[in-house]
């Protein structure tokens, strides 16, 4: 059982607050899967009500209420010369006793699959009969919380990380610890984590050992990378090939590509290992195109995308049906869950194209385009017809600081960043629609909530 | 071997060049290590070793780092052969290739004398072998 508060100010002496949305983030907070939500009025003036969310209903309970109970109709109550105690400031507020008896101050609410339980037009509503007033309710959620393991697993993969980097080779070790301790939003391994309790061998250190895996393998593609666009930074501190060299990051990097491809292997499992082996392929091919587009840079839409569905969405797509078939999920989910993973990689490359514009990522801004790498915002603006022909005018010659400023600046000035992010939304939400249909045995507010956190961020 | 090269023309895709420019001669030396296993999996075993031997190479593992271009068409060789190993090999052939690659690859990074790759390899397809059969 978990227990909160809903809290709020009304605004006018009746009024139906609804707290529909409130409930609902309470239980996908909660992690609650099958069980109930219990609400309680922590007012003797304020009820509940289960009903629908149209303004014109919500008048006509109003009149209702005041012509069961109507203000000022000589409420014993409101006679304070024959009370005693009474309080400073005791509102004249009979008719709202007598409302509120009218309704509830307690109610019940379904939840299965970790959804709120209601029909196509109803709405949660604290009803204010007394207002305005500062409220509030009490809340608690009782019942299987079977799938509120999403903080346990986390550390799981860190240990594994941990486990995995000591018993290697210091030489290798060594700069893959520096690359993972640095961080990063380990996407891949939650994926994994959260789709391997889906079917029913769920088991969370097998999980955490394959999650831990493609981190491994996702971070071995990273070392190369950073070799190939030169880079001299990730995630804050030098890179592997600027810090110790590109012949040492060549040897980094393959060691854990087998390294991943081993453990992987290891597992045991025929499905797992051949979706992490094709996405590895995918990767490697689309880093080719990669390069090669940035002779005709900043590129299309169409280039733009086939190269990130391999270079990003490949792996996403591969990290999901792998813990699936983990976990021994139906094919139909697997399929589902690959098409989520494969359409959320995209959108995550997106905003990720979004954020290299933003001063508050935290990195320098327009690094994509000191390194000519594809990204959608600079193909839209460099399409536009107002700063179109600047920018790809800038484009064509060097890139220094003034230019890559100038650059930035059009970018942002124009419709391209918004509509990126519009872009990303709509794939996010093609992404969740994917899970529909599947039968995920409590996880879905799970996959939604690390979908809109993948597009919805900063840095 | 005409037929056989048909069955790989997918898995050498992007990688034509490739063949004409030592591939085809490294497939051809671990043919002979190959034949342990069923008929249809020896060419795609034998072109894994292949594109593993040839993508080390290529990377420069061991030796002076690769240009760019050259470093990601052996990241790709690494990846299909890891891909056909993954997809067409008992599961101890695909540990005993990683450990392999691990090994000469921590070598590398330690600059220590990296291993003889044809020979590593050759040792790894002989962990597919069933006790009692000899490997060329």
């Amino acid at each position: 059982m978990t227990a909160n508060r809903i809290e709020f100010d009304t605004t006018r002496s009746t009024e139906f607050v609804d707290i529909t949305d409130r409930i609902r983030d309470s239980v996908r907070q909660s992690g609650l899967r099958d069980g109930c939500v219990h609400l309680q009025s922590l007012h003797t003036t304020l009820g509940i009500a289960v009903n629908e969310n149209e303004p014109l209903l919500h008048r006509d309970f109003e009149n209702l209420l005041e012509r069961l109970a109507p203000t000022g109709a000589g409420y014993e109550h409101d006679d304070f010369s024959r009370r005693f105690d009474v309080p400073l400031g005791e509102p004249v507020n009979g008719h709202a006793h007598c409302r509120q008896l009218l309704l509830t101050a307690f109610a019940t609410l379904l939840v299965e699959d970790g959804q709120m339980v209601l029909g196509r037009w109803q709405s949660v509503f604290a009803v204010e009969l007394d207002g305005p007033r500062h409220r509030q309710l009490a809340v608690q959620l009782d019942g299987d919380f079977g799938r509120r393991r999403s903080d346990l697993p986390e550390s799981l993969v860190e240990i594994e990380l941990a486990r995995q980097l000591m018993v290697d080779p210091d030489a290798v070790a060594s700069p893959m610890r520096r690359l993972v301790e640095a961080g990063g939003k380990r996407l891949r391994p939650k994926l994994v984590q959260l789709t391997a309790a889906i079917g029913p061998r769920n088991d969370p250190l097998r999980a955490a050992e394959l999650a831990a895996a493609v981190e491994l393998l996702h971070n071995a593609t990273l070392i190369h990378d950073d070799y190939v666009d030169e880079s001299t930074h990730r995630r804050g501190r030098p890179t592997v090939a600027a810090e110790e060299g590109p012949e040492r990051a060549i040897a980094v990097g393959d060691f854990y590509f087998a390294k991943a491809t081993r453990l992987i292997a290891e597992m045991g499992n025929a499905g797992v290992t051949s979706a992490l082996a094709e996405a590895l392929e995918a990767i490697c091919a689309s880093q080719i195109d990669d390069v090669a587009l940035r002779g005709a840079f900043p590129g299309d839409r169409e280039s733009y995308l086939r190269v990130v569905r391999g270079k990003t969405a490949s792996l996403f797509a591969a990290a999901c049906a792998s813990g699936a078939l983990l976990s021994g999920a139906e094919p139909e989910v697997v399929a589902a869950l690959r098409r989520y993973g494969d359409l959320l990689g995209i959108a995550f490359q997106m905003a990720d194209d979004v954020v290299d514009f933003s001063p508050s990522s935290g990195k320098p801004v327009g690094l994509d385009v000191r390194q000519r790498v594809l990204s959608l915002p600079l193909i839209y603006a460099a399409e536009d017809r107002v700063v179109g022909p600047e920018i790809r005018r800038l484009l064509a010659g060097s890139l220094g600081d003034a230019e890559v400023g100038r650059v930035t600046e059009l970018v942002t000035s124009c419709k391209a960043l918004t509509r990126v992010r519009k872009e990303a939304q709509a794939l996010v939400e093609d992404a969740v629609r994917e899970l529909e249909a599947a039968e995920l045995d409590g996880l879905r507010p799970a996959l939604v909530g690390l979908a809109l956190s993948a597009v919805d961020r900063q840095s | 071997m005409t037929v056989q090269l048909q069955a790989l023309d997918r898995e050498l895709d992007r990688l034509e060049g490739l063949w004409s420019d030592g591939l085809s001669e490294t497939y051809r030396a671990y043919l002979d290590s190959v034949g342990q296993f069923a008929a249809e999996t020896q060419p795609k075993l034998a072109l894994a070793a292949a594109l593993i031997e040839v993508g080390l190479r290529l990377q420069g593992l061991g030796g002076r780092a690769a240009p760019a271009t050259t470093l990601l068409m052996g990241d790709l060789c690494l990846a299909r052969g890891s891909r056909l190993l993954a997809d067409n090999a008992p599961l101890a052939v695909q540990v005993a290739f990683a450990r392999a690659i691990e090994s000469m690859s921590s070598a590398a990074a330690s600059e220590q004398p990296t291993p003889t790759t044809r020979q590593l390899l050759t040792t790894a397809l002989g962990a597919g072998t069933p006790p009692g059969v000899q490997v060329r």
